[in-house]
């Protein structure tokens, strides 16, 4: 078999660079494996998960927002498992496929006991352009430097010369066609990302570019602020697409519960594997778990709030689906996150509107975190609003990030308030401010370490790569979207000495191989990767669990239904034990049986929780439209501000809530500093009640228009007293609170 | 108007904010910067900035292609490299360090509770003590710890014992390394100046006065800090492409015409240095015995030749500086080893791959340990030469008997690597440093952590006790970092007592057997958290070492600021008399 491929392979030298053939390196006319080929090498079969997969997204355009994005969701394993088993795993035969015929006809037929899953055949074989010498030159690190007056693609170790030959070699999964129908959805984000999702996993090839129209075609169709072919935030895309996922998921669980009749049983495990399944169409409500996206991502912020005028401490709770944390030079993610919730004088233009004592009063506040995310995204507000520039100004201010991390601003009721993080995925953007630049991720693979998304380039690096973003005057790459996700200390530790028996096997490697391997880039990263594969079991198992216990969470789908009011005000004593973790402490000492109970117990937990947590459900809810209401009342009364008023009238007719401004400076944009708290929160509490074009009109427009920061003030200052509190107006703070 | 800031032109200096690197070779400026942002106002009075001396980043070798528009994604590995830290020798016997009356004092004191310091314990006197004798002449008789005859590492060997026996016989004519660096052709070394008047200016030292060698970018420069051309370098030493990432001096050889240094390397190369007669030999050569590049090195305490360097790859590896190197082929001492290798679930945290006692000590290394294979950070040696502090990239931090080469505490960080570790003048606190932003007290008697220190706005890179200002219940801890800040902690035995108690019970309970080493972490609601006395941005850089000396502070940045902080003068410290008087009736 390698042996005819190998032959395939030097018929025709100049093609594309396919792995798994060892021949290969005799010919050397025959392109040479790139990093992520060789890491590929000896993969072993495919896996049903997807985990093993590692496609480039094409980009048409300034579209390396959605694209960095994207990847960063589909290598989180509980929400790529999430995605493709709401509201069933489809199995591929049912689901349409491009009639392209340039393309490679997609084999749903995994050649599971096929060694070499990648597959030349399904490859696509054009000859780049480029390749007139096909044998790539031998490497070192350092000379990646082209001489000048070349163009920067002739170079072979160009990053745009790497995507073209990604997108020659192929194959490229166009993702024009949708198969909304066959998952019973309409057409949302979420459809067309479960596409993108499904296809990569369904294709019998490990590597590949995903071309995704459909989901842009849909961003761009309900979002304005996106249609341009400007630069786009990649922090705005990510917040706007969990939204969006959460709305389309619930607003199918919400149809669904209307059909309850036919009830059959819905696969919630993640052991099918393809064409085992029955197409489950019909699964009932009951059955679905609509809120996963919620459990993945969200968390819940208390601000307590005490007026020094009656010494009262009101306590209220927020919904995050990420956070958003002020920079300082030379300082570390830990601190972004201390200072966040940083005591906080409410004084002056800013005082509080005190229930207790009635009127504007002095006050202070904080906000902690009550309720921990299993995935924490923390967006690093690097665009700042700049008043002596009137315009957004990109901060290139160091700040270190540690592959682990716990919070230290949890409340002191805050359940498992040690909670390890793991970082494991990093949006950098490349650029020298807010308006143009280029996103990539680099995120860590379940099995094959940390590997760099560079739009159709995908390639292995070295897990001090990661380190390389922390920013720095004259440092144009930097970390802006921060993912963590939920660990727990023995798989750190069992993690930490996988790769440590890598890196020795590496170096006695490197010590043999020093004369005959080319050192390429990133050869390091494929050494250490390749012997890597102890970590999968562990991990999977880790992940597996944590799955597991997402998806027999009770469904929340039919609490939407309840109306219900209940008074804000208990919400702050309805603390769900979600997710009921022991201390991390009784996590390391545990042994496999205890782990056990611990989960049973979590079950059972879980199952008492459900109810406290359709409570909580409900009063969020509640809380969303009160906060909507009196937005919409705010806005109302901030008519007279001029620059705003046409804009934010439309929107409160449609009666969708003009986030258009705040949501700017919240969501990557922090040029609103004093209101962008304000917008934060409500944003993301609103989305969750479906908003797809809160991004509204003019956003753009808003973006661009230095002179609207008075006018927010304005309207913000205006919004906040008839609220009954005042924000703090400033660009130094992040957080304000509005009470009701 | 928004200007695109200029692409970095020097990615491998360091700190990425660098000032583009210059094209000619420049010297060190000294500048004397005043106002209150140059002061440090603490309890104990206020801490004036003497002066800055900014070491000359050197440019790139003119064998290193100059990169002029770098790929801000390019994934090739570039070497580790690290800000500028310094090795301090004064000549002249150190006056009596108040850390020995501290110890008598611990030893009287009043905490009953405390059991019998751990210094107390190896009084057995060995032979080979008498090996350190003839030293005393070179200062070491002024040690802390003199008293206490520690064993030697390694003296139960016989064939380590023949090569160092040969040593102590003229204790005066030290043996110097066999090449010349100023004439060497070596590819490693790529160019050495010396001061013109060099020798005129090592007869001026003062003896009482520091020699201190510091290392910026590839160069490493030897400089007198109080001489008054204190910014003219003694030596510089520049090299090709590898970069001095640690360097330490031995205490036990130094004389006004001897100093040996050692120095490791980003390549793993290892040099021994004889500033004084420009002697050098390379040991490690082209990373033969291990090809991870140094993070730290230091004397073995009591040992003329032997020292102990930390590769990144994990390994502790004791070299000898009159040895040559070998092909390092694991001695199988220990049955861990193979623990390690088949058995990933169940790890072992220290490896013997080759014991001090070992047979076979012709050659270099005379030991090998690994710990994970995690990048080893910083280490540190007790005061009572027993003990060895180890932390790791991996958030371990290790508590070995060097001398028995066994591992007797494996703690972990609260999250993230450690950074860098440091031991109380009397033995019995150790403070880490980490990525955690938080300095964590370790008691090494109860075998736990006391507490965390949090007030870092990023990671801690560097920590120190002051001994000056230490006593046996009152502790003053320094500590650097990355947020270009000094803080000042003091810890009190007292104030973390009752915690301490009560936190004692619940780990002795959950461990009580001896051999059970892994502490887990403790989580954050039983630790004791201490507030900082003193936190002041002292640089405009990340901050990358700190050092306390009987009359200043040094700090210096990854940019090769070196800044040196008076202490409050005299009269300042009317108000804090009891301790000023300890300090001044030293003899």
């Amino acid at each position: 078999m390698t042996s005819f491929f190998g032959r395939l392979k030097s018929g025709n030298a100049p093609t594309s660079p396919a792995a798994g053939t060892t021949p290969l390196k005799k010919d050397p006319n025959a392109p040479e494996a790139t990093p992520l080929e060789k890491l590929l090498l000896n993969a072993g079969p495919l896996r049903g998960d997807g985990s093993d997969k590692f496609f480039g997204f094409e980009n048409f355009g300034s579209t390396s927002y959605c694209n960095s994005i994207v990847q960063c969701l589909y290598y989180s394993v509980p929400f790529r498992d999430q995605v493709i088993n709401f509201p069933a795993r489809s199995p591929p035969e049912a689901l349409e496929r491009p009639t392209s015929s340039s393309l490679p006809k997609i084999n749903t037929n995994l050649p599971n006991g096929q060694s070499s899953a990648l597959s030349p055949t399904g490859r696509n074989s054009m000859s780049s352009p480029n390749s007139r010498t096909p044998a790539k030159p031998a490497t070192t690190p350092g000379a990646t430097n082209g001489a000048p007056g070349t163009k920067p693609e002739d170079n072979k170790d160009s990053p745009e010369y790497k995507k073209k030959q990604a997108l020659a070699a192929g194959p490229v999964l166009q993702m024009d066609y949708e198969n909304a129908n066959a998952y019973g959805m309409n057409e949302s984000l979420f459809s067309s990302l479960k596409d993108i999702f499904e296809a990569v996993i369904a294709h019998r090839s490990r590597i590949g570019v995903v071309s995704p129209h459909k989901l842009l075609e849909i961003l761009r169709r309900d979002n304005e602020m996106f249609r341009t072919p400007m630069h786009q935030d990649a922090h705005e895309f990510l917040n706007l697409l969990l939204n969006e996922v959460v709305e389309n998921v619930e607003q199918f669980s919400k149809s669904r519960v209307t059909e309850v009749g036919e009830s059959e049983q819905s696969e919630n495990g993640l052991t099918v594997t393809a064409g085992e399944v029955v197409p489950d169409r019909s699964s009932t409500a009951s059955h679905l778990n609509s809120g996963w996206v919620h459990e993945l991502f969200e968390g819940t912020l208390t601000s307590e709030t005490r007026c020094l005028t009656c010494e009262n401490t009101s306590q209220r709770d927020e919904a995050f689906l990420d956070l958003s944390v002020d920079l300082e030079q030379h300082s570390s993610v830990t601190s972004c996150l201390r200072k966040f919730s940083e005591e906080e004088m409410l004084c002056e233009r800013n005082k509080f509107h005190c229930d207790n004592c009635g009127g504007l009063q002095e006050a202070e506040k904080r906000m902690k975190i009550k309720r921990l995310p299993k995935i924490l995204a923390l967006h690093l507000k690097r665009f700042k609003y700049t008043e002596d520039l009137q315009r957004l100004q990109k901060l290139f201010h160091r700040v270190v990030y540690p592959f682990y991390l716990r919070l230290f601003n949890t409340t002191d009721d805050a359940e498992d308030p040690d909670r390890l993080y793991e970082l494991y995925a990093v949006v950098v953007h490349i650029g020298g401010g807010p308006y143009h630049g280029h996103y990539v991720s680099i995120i860590k693979t379940q099995d094959r370490g940390w590997l760099l998304f560079d739009d159709e380039m995908v390639e292995p690096v070295d897990k001090a790569y990661v380190r390389n973003f922390f920013g720095g005057e004259g440092v144009l790459a930097c970390a802006y979207v921060l993912f963590y996700q939920e660990t727990t200390e023995e798989a750190m530790m069992k993690e930490q000495e996988a790769e440590g028996l890598a890196a020795a096997k590496q170096a006695t490697e490197m010590t043999e191989e020093t004369v005959t391997t080319p050192k390429a880039n990133g050869t390091n990263g494929y050494h250490h990767h390749t012997y890597n594969a102890q970590t999968p079991t562990v991990e999977e198992e880790d992940q597996f669990a944590s799955l597991n216990h997402a998806a027999t969470a009770p469904p929340l789908a039919h609490v939407q239904t309840n109306t219900e009011h209940h008074p804000v005000e208990h919400v702050s004593t309805n603390v769900p034990p979600l997710g009921a973790k022991k201390s991390n402490l009784m996590l390391f000492k545990k042994s496999n049986k205890e782990d056990k109970e611990r989960k049973a117990a979590e079950k059972e937990l879980e199952k008492q929780a459900v109810q406290k947590r359709k409570e909580m459900e409900t009063q969020r809810r509640e809380n969303y439209r009160r906060q909507e209401e009196e937005l919409r009342a705010a806005l109302a009364a901030s008519k007279e501000s001029a620059t705003l008023e046409e804009r934010k009238r439309v929107n409160g007719e449609n009666g969708e809530p003009s986030t258009t401004a705040d949501g700017k400076g919240t969501n990557g944009f922090g040029s609103v500093k004093g209101v962008s708290g304000l917008s934060r929160f409500r944003h993301t509490s609103m989305s969750l009640k479906g908003k797809p074009k809160f991004w509204g009109a003019g956003k753009d427009k808003d973006k661009h228009d230095t002179t609207d920061d008075t006018s927010h003030a304005d309207s913000e200052d205006k919004s906040d007293e008839k609220e009954g509190s005042k924000n703090r107006f400033s660009l130094g703070r992040k957080k304000s609170t509005f009470k009701f | 108007m928004f200007v695109l800031p200029p692409p970095p032109r020097y990615p491998t200096g360091g700190y990425p904010g660098l000032p583009p690197g210059q094209v000619i070779e420049t010297n060190n400026t000294l500048t004397h910067p005043t106002g209150p942002e140059y002061q440090l106002v603490v309890g104990e009075g206020t801490y004036v900035l003497r002066d800055d001396l900014h070491l000359a980043t050197p440019p790139p070798h003119p064998s290193e292609a100059p990169i002029h528009n770098p790929n801000p994604l390019a994934t090739d590995i570039k070497p580790p490299t690290c800000g500028t830290k310094l090795s301090l020798v004064a000549l002249a016997p150190r006056q009596p360090s108040h850390s020995q009356l501290h110890r008598f004092s611990t030893r009287n004191s009043t905490r009953s509770q405390v059991p019998p310091s751990i210094q107390e314990s190896p009084h057995e006197s060995h032979s080979q003590a008498s090996d350190t004798g003839p030293h005393g002449i070179n200062g070491f008789a002024s040690s802390p710890l003199d008293g206490l005859h520690t064993p030697v590492f390694g003296e139960g060997n016989a064939a380590l014992a023949v090569i160092n026996g040969k040593d102590s016989k003229d204790p005066l004519k030290r043996r110097k390394p066999k090449n010349n660096i100023v004439k060497s052709n070596s590819s490693f070394v790529s160019r050495v100046i010396p001061h013109e008047s060099l020798s005129k200016r090592l007869q001026e030292h003062n003896p009482n006065g520091h020699y201190a060698f510091a290392n910026v970018n590839r160069a490493l420069q030897w400089l007198d800090l109080t001489s008054p051309t204190k910014e003219e370098h003694l030596t510089k030493i520049l090299f090709t492409k590898a970069h001095a990432l640690c360097h330490d001096i031995n205490q036990i050889t130094k004389g006004p015409n001897h100093l040996d240094i050692v120095m490791g390397f980003s390549t793993g190369d290892i040099i021994w240095y004889e500033p004084m007669s420009q002697k050098y030999t390379r040991i490690n050569k082209n990373g033969v015995i291990n090809a991870n590049p140094v993070s730290d090195v230091r004397w073995l305490p009591n040992s003329e030749n032997l020292f102990l360097a930390a590769h990144t790859d994990g390994s502790l590896v004791v070299y000898d500086k009159e040895k040559e190197d070998a092909l390092f082929v694991a001695e199988e001492f220990s049955p861990s080893a193979e623990d390690v290798m088949s058995d990933a679930g169940k790890k072992t945290h220290l490896t013997i791959k080759k014991s001090v006692n070992s047979k076979n000590q012709k050659a270099n290394p005379v030991s090998y340990w690994q710990t994970s294979s995690s990048k080893i950070n910083a280490f540190e040696l007790s005061p009572d030469r027993r003990h060895l502090a180890v932390v790791s990239e991996d958030g371990s931090f290790r508590i070995i008997d060097f001398l028995k080469e066994k591992l007797l505490h494996y703690f972990m960080s609260y999250y993230g690597g450690f950074t860098c570790v440091c031991w109380s003048p009397d033995g019995r606190y150790i403070v880490t440093g980490g990525q955690d932003d938080l300095l964590s007290i370790w008691s090494l008697e109860d075998r736990m952590l006391v507490a965390r220190c949090q007030g870092h706005n990023s990671w801690v890179t560097g920590v120190q006790f002051d001994p000056w200002r230490c006593d046996e219940r009152n502790y003053r801890i320094g500590s650097v970092g990355e947020d270009c800040r000094l803080l000042l902690w003091d810890f009190s035995v007292d104030s973390t007592a009752n915690r301490l108690r009560s936190n004692s019970n619940l780990t002795s309970a959950s461990m009580p057997d001896e051999e059970e080493v892994i502490h887990q972490v403790e989580p954050r609601a039983r630790t004791a958290m201490l507030p900082p006395v003193l936190a002041k941005t002292v640089d405009e850089h990340p901050v990358a070492w700190l050092g306390f000396e009987e009359d200043c502070i040094l700090t210096s940045c990854k940019s090769g600021h070196i800044r040196t902080w008076d202490r409050p003068k005299e009269g300042a410290t009317n108000d804090d008399s009891g301790r000023s008087t300890t300090s001044t009736s030293n003899p």
